[in-house]
């Protein structure tokens, strides 16, 4: 508007004949019209090389966030990926699993008349807990560590109300930088989470928290890890994990117990285009005992051997679950990054588009009015 | 789970613990504790070693199912990383203190002797 009026008082003076008057307008209009330009386009009063690094700089940003829509992208691709990968290595122990918990149920039965003493199953009052959390190690996968640490912390605040004494054995890198930083939670041991949960680690694991049970340091240890859902649902779960169930059981903190042999796995499919997980309970076939089997050894000293074999797969199989509730949350966690990342591209896209459409309008302006000028 | 299946010629030799047993075709149903020890395979005119770290072992209508929590090929341990395991395993049982540290180094010194063995093994 005020480009608009000065043209017109422009356009007025052509009718005055002393050239002088003429001659002096024109040397005002190009200071003038400069400063109004950038008082419209910005806050800050400067020359024209000023809008030039405003437009650069939004096209700097706009580079950014593509750039980290890229990365993002990437990461949930990966993660998905991954998350197949970690199905792939349940469903690879299943056999193992499923072989374990029959041939525990079949010995068991033959026990059912024996008064049977093996260390892993001893039910001891409980003064002391071993807890074992397991958590990520690397972040960037929304509050999948912070919501199994805050279980955790819970879980500790639960054992002082009941004054019970309790120690800590951390897996994975969060957690151990964590319960590092907090000196007054006691941890009996710091292990480093691999890639790729292995019988070696859920191994380092076992051992540790058998030698904790049998030496009767603790009388309990529970397992705090993630349990996986569905690639859009996480649950952090605590189970009991000494002392066993002689049938191979699963038990909560409160007592409720549901048989292992109930082995759910999750599937990765797509469905209508969409990667979905279809939970399945599937059974592999395995040989019937047979009538006349015989037992090299006694069958608890058999018994004695297995349980420490299944102590290891409910390991295994919490670091395989807590690896893939950790992808799948990096899923979600980068699909939203994407979806921010495009959302503001767009909106800095119109931001730049507009104040190079005002600059544009302001050089024309700028042009029309020196034309007038020489007139 | 390793299978060793049903081949005339085939036959194995298990440590449990409470001994040595070797399986030949046709044998008897038995389930057993396998000790950390070596499992030994003769399949097709050779003989496979492996270190098992301790589980159970069913033999049933020609067909052996091993489950153990570890095992490993003997091509696949490296002989002078074995033996300095051993080493150090040896030189902890000695330092180890309490009725915890003990059970724990006596089980990393008998996993060590068997990847040992395992390498040395004279058939």
């Amino acid at each position: 508007m005020s480009c608009s009026n000065l043209t017109m008082l422009v356009s007025s003076k052509p009718s005055l004949s002393d050239p002088s008057n003429l001659s002096f307008r024109s040397v005002l209009n190009p200071f003038q019209l400069p400063s109004q330009n950038p008082t419209s386009c910005t806050p800050s009063r400067s020359s024209t090389t000023q809008i030039q690094c405003g437009l650069r700089e939004l096209r700097t940003r706009i580079d950014s966030v593509k750039n980290t829509q890229k990365i993002t992208e990437a990461m949930k691709l990966v993660a998905a990926a991954k998350v197949r990968r970690a199905q792939e290595a349940v469903v690879n122990g299943r056999p193992f699993s499923e072989t374990l918990v029959e041939v525990l149920y079949n010995i068991n039965e033959q026990l059912l008349t024996e008064d049977v003493d093996i260390p892993l199953t001893k039910v001891r009052p409980v003064k002391k807990v071993a807890l074992v959390v397991v958590t990520g190690d690397r972040g960037l996968c929304g509050g999948f560590n912070n919501a199994i640490i805050k279980k955790a912390e819970a879980r500790i605040r639960e054992l002082k109300e009941l004054g019970l004494e309790f120690t800590v054995i951390s897996v994975g890198k969060k957690g151990n930088s964590y319960f590092i930083r907090r000196p007054y939670i006691p941890v009996d041991r710091f292990l480093e989470g691999g890639t790729l949960p292995t019988a070696k680690e859920a191994q380092a694991i076992a051992d540790d928290v058998f030698s904790l049970f049998v030496s009767e340091e603790v009388d309990k240890v529970e397992l705090l890890y993630t349990k996986f859902v569905s690639l859009v649902k996480s649950d952090p779960v605590i189970h009991t994990l000494l002392p066993l169930s002689p049938k191979g059981e699963i038990c909560d903190v409160n007592g409720v117990c549901v048989d292992a042999a109930e082995d759910e796995f999750f599937r990765l499919t797509t469905k209508e285009g969409k990667l979905t997980v279809e939970r399945d309970v599937v059974r592999t076939k395995t040989a019937d005992f047979s009538p006349i089997l015989q037992f090299e050894q006694d069958p608890v000293q058999i018994l004695d051997a297995l349980l420490p074999l299944y102590l290891n797969s409910q390991v295994l199989r919490a670091l395989q679950e807590s690896l893939a509730s950790e992808l799948a949350a990096r899923m979600s966690a980068m699909s939203n990054a994407t979806d921010n990342a495009i959302e503001l591209k767009k909106n800095l896209s119109i931001v730049y588009n507009r104040e190079r459409q005002a600059k544009i309008t302001g050089e024309i302006l700028e042009i029309v009015a020196g034309a007038n000028a020489l007139q | 789970i390793r299978e060793a299946r049903d081949y005339d010629h085939w036959r194995s030799c298990l440590s449990t613990n409470s001994g040595q047993i070797g399986v030949l075709p046709n044998h008897a149903p038995i389930a057993t504790v396998i000790d950390i020890g070596i499992l030994r395979i003769h399949l097709k005119d050779q003989w496979l070693t492996m270190a098992l770290m301790g589980g159970f072992a069913r033999i049933n209508n020609n067909e052996i199912i091993v489950l153990v929590n570890d095992a490993e090929k003997d091509s696949d341990i490296d002989p002078q990383d074995a033996q300095q395991t051993l080493e150090i395993a040896k030189a902890n049982l000695n330092k180890a203190e309490g009725k915890r540290q003990t059970i724990e180094a006596n089980l990393a010194l008998r996993r060590a002797r068997t990847r040992v063995e395992a390498i040395n093994v004279i058939s």
